[in-house]
């Protein structure tokens, strides 16, 4: 889960269906679906929104979001 | 020839339109800078050169992508001219791929070679143009490198792209295509191949387009036969994903045959991020810069250059009139009208043009280095709490400049309820006209701690906005919705002479502006003042101007500025925020704002100017706000309630500071 | 005398042409200067199921 990970780690997502249909095609327009490798760069505090890393773009998303995409660890 | 731009937000599109035209367009460095079309002609008049806002697939989800993909069925259109980021190759070829669909000739200009190069990616042009059967020429949109091989190639080559049909989508697919392409070829002037695949991957705008030449009962049967036979034998998950994923599988194989990688160094901006991101200094760095920016605008360098201006004008500028008047031996209207209507009014507002400058290069520093969409992200989870989404910032700062852009910048925000709320909230935002209201009174009152004050209402703005975003939110606009996905570009060291032409760019409509329609209101303005019931030259008190503002001036005295004088100028300020200035100069009868400072004393109490600044930061939007809210939100019901619940928020608030000050003893 | 009404004329058409077009321009909104006004305003609103 993407909420275990912390700014730093590296992962790569396996399920994003879980995710608002809308939320999930905009990851998918800045080519982020399921296979790809993504690095947490940092996390806002109060439950704030996450920025992650992925084929060197950074992409901001919601905590919310966060955790429902299936990530594993690498 | 009309030649459309086209590529995905925050590639250069806007730098390269300005290279290749010779204007200067409005450029930013994060996603959305660009949310209307805009029209050029090329340097050497080859044909019109129409830049669009930045898309990532031709089927939209927020309202400025929908204005590319209805430009696309609607206007005709020569040649496209496609961006690509040669560090995001991959993602820019999804939208390339669908625009080789389009079969209009083509032409790829890849951009941003310099920062790929950085990241260790480099592309081998000629292959890359090989394998998309397209001309790729590289360019460098901010230094203008390699636009003259971009308009040689443009005039002269024919274009036609040379590969028809890169994507091959499978069987199922292809077959659904030759069908679906049976029932519309021949009543439309587009490729019935891309349309039939748009409207496979769900694009409402091709949809409504398909299904107004065909018979739409019989379109939704194709779709529904090919959803259920792709389930059945591959398991897809949904038509668009499906032919999503047939993309990538030929991107995959473009980008393995023309990029190149190697190792890169650990980009500048990953440093900078792991500051002004930073989870516990992020948001005190964001109130640090904004406090710097008050203070330099209001305090440390726009007072004292505001200043020198206005002894400039004055002294020197006033006298130079005087001296001129006196020698062609003009009557004493012509005087009146010059020195106490012209000079004062149009004067008055051009006092602040160093202010207002400042305040633009500060705005445009933000936009050009890519802060931008990181006040974005570290605000968002404020703005959630209130019901709307970091991205709602971002017309929120643009409108401290001018709120009109920052209405406009709100079509970024995808749900139509979040942009809505942002667009009725905007307005709140203390625009650059505003500032000289502020700068006359903390002048006058509080000349200790100019910086601050101001700061205080600027703020107030914000926070009122936020409440209100609660109150709308968790009544009037509710809905579960809500969607926050944002691009973080790379910072970028910004350049001296973008930055001064985006300064200048924002400002000049501020000084064009006193040269015009303030011109033209403080002739009217000084004429009311000038003329009463009983003639001409009549004093003050007794002028149409001061029956005009005792009409209404009565419903002012609860928050403490009863006078014709007040009301008068609030009238003038519904036009433009700037006009304020100049009818308190006309109606005050000095010509310069030294002097009309100490005679403010006469008529404010310090409390009583406090209530009129955050009257003033709230009222009403002006005309041509009011004008875009109705444009924007094409609700009249929508736009009279802007002006209103704007209305009652400032009388409320100036009624709880004046009455409350009182009360607390304050005068 | 000739100098004054010739400087009042001036000033006051300039005023009154200033005037005219400002509110013209200003009761458009900045969508009226896109020169593809005509395919872009219809697709200006917000979706009317928010209204």
């Amino acid at each position: 889960m993407f909420g275990s990970l912390k700014a730093g780690d590296k992962g790569k997502i396996i399920d994003i269906s879980h995710v608002g249909h809308l939320v999930q095609r905009r990851l998918l327009d800045l080519g982020i679906t399921e296979g790809s490798e993504v690095c947490v760069k940092c996390v806002m505090p109060f439950g704030g929104p996450i920025m992650i890393e992925s084929c060197g773009q950074c992409v901001g998303i919601r905590r919310r979001e966060a955790v429902q995409i299936e990530v594993e660890r690498i | 020839m009309e030649i459309a731009l086209i590529g995905n937000p925050n590639t250069g599109k806007t730098s390269l339109f300005n290279n290749l035209t010779g204007s200067y367009e409005y450029v930013g460095n994060w996603s959305g800078v660009t949310v209307e079309k805009k029209v050029g002609v090329f340097k050497n008049n080859i044909g019109h050169l129409i830049d669009l806002p930045g898309v990532y697939t031709l089927n939209p989800l927020s309202k400025d992508e929908g204005v590319v993909t209805s430009f696309f069925l609607n206007e005709s259109v020569d040649r496209l001219l496609n961006i690509l980021d040669a560090s995001q190759l991959e993602r820019n070829l999804h939208l390339t791929l669908q625009l080789l669909e389009f079969e209009k000739p083509a032409l790829i200009g890849l951009n941003m070679i310099d920062v790929a190069n950085k990241r260790g990616i480099h592309i081998d042009a000629s292959k890359l143009s090989e394998v998309l059967g397209v001309p790729v020429v590289p360019v460098v949109a901010r230094s203008g490198k390699g636009c003259d091989k971009l308009v040689d190639v443009i005039a002269t080559k024919s274009i036609q792209p040379t590969k028809k049909n890169l994507v091959y989508y499978g069987k199922e697919v292809e077959e659904a295509i030759t069908l679906l392409t049976a029932k519309i070829s021949g009543k439309t002037n587009h490729s019935a191949r891309f349309l039939a695949i748009q409207y496979f991957e769900g694009n409402d705008y091709v949809k409504d387009y398909v299904n107004s030449i065909a018979d739409a009962e019989k379109l939704e049967a194709i779709t529904a036969n090919l959803e259920l036979q792709l389930q059945k034998l591959y398991e897809s998950k949904s038509l668009a994903n499906f032919i999503y994923l047939k993309r990538k599988e030929v991107i995959e194989s473009i980008v393995a045959d023309v990029a190149r990688k190697s190792n890169s160094d650990i980009p500048l901006s990953e440093k900078i991020d792991s500051i002004v991101t930073n989870r516990y200094v992020g948001m005190p760095i964001f109130l640090l810069l904004m406090y710097l920016m008050f203070m330099l605008t209001f305090d440390w360098l726009g007072t004292p250059l505001s200043d020198g201006l206005d002894a400039l004008l004055t002294g020197p500028v006033t006298v130079g009139f005087e001296k001129v008047l006196t020698a062609i031996n003009a009557s004493e209207f012509i005087h009146a009208l010059i020195i106490n209507g012209l000079v004062a009014g149009v004067g008055g507002v051009l006092v602040f043009v160093p202010q207002i400058f400042i305040l633009f290069f500060f705005i445009s520093l933000l936009e050009d280095s890519g802060y931008m969409a990181r006040v974005a992200l570290v605000m968002d989870r404020i703005m959630e709490s209130v019901g709307l989404n970091g991205k709602a910032f971002i017309p929120m700062m643009i409108g401290f400049g001018c709120n009109v852009p920052g209405i406009m910048a709100a079509r970024t925000i995808e749900t139509p309820r979040e942009r809505l709320l942002t667009i009725l909230l905007t307005p709140l935002m203390s625009c650059s006209a505003r500032l000289p209201v502020y700068a006359l009174f903390v002048g006058a009152f509080f000349a200790g701690n100019k910086a601050f004050v101001v700061l205080s209402l600027y703020v107030l703005g914000i926070v009122v906005a936020l409440i209100l975003a609660k109150i709308f939110s968790s009544t009037i606009l509710k809905s579960e919705t809500s969607l926050f996905v944002i691009e973080l570009p790379p910072y970028r060291l910004p350049q001296f002479q973008s930055l001064w032409r985006s300064t200048w760019d924002k400002g000049k409509g501020f000084v064009r502006k006193a040269g015009t329609f303030i011109f033209a209101g403080s002739v009217f303005i000084w004429l009311l003042s000038y003329a009463g019931p009983n003639g001409l030259n009549v004093d003050m008190d007794h002028s149409y101007l001061a029956a005009i503002g005792n009409a209404i001036a009565p419903i002012f005295a609860p928050i403490g500025f009863s006078t014709w004088q007040a009301s008068a100028s609030l009238i003038t300020g519904f036009l433009a925020k700037e006009a304020i200035i100049s009818t308190m100069n006309i109606i005050y009868f000095v010509p310069n704002d030294a002097s009309l400072q100490g005679l403010l004393a006469d008529y404010y109490t310090p409390l009583a100017a406090y209530s009129f600044m955050v009257f003033i930061l709230l009222y009403i939007p002006c005309l041509a706000t009011v004008a875009t809210i109705y444009k924007e939100t094409t609700s009249k019901k929508w736009t009279a309630f802007s002006m209103i619940y704007a209305f009652a928020i400032a009388y409320v608030l100036s009624l709880i500071i004046y009455q409350g000050g009182r009360l607390l003893g304050f005068v | 005398m000739i100098a004054s009404v010739l400087i009042g004329a001036a000033i006051f058409g300039y005023a009154i042409w200033h005037f005219v077009k400002f509110i013209n321009k200003s009761k458009k909104g900045k969508c009226a200067a896109c020169e593809l006004k005509n395919s872009c305003s219809s697709q200006c609103g917000i979706p009317p199921k928010v209204k």
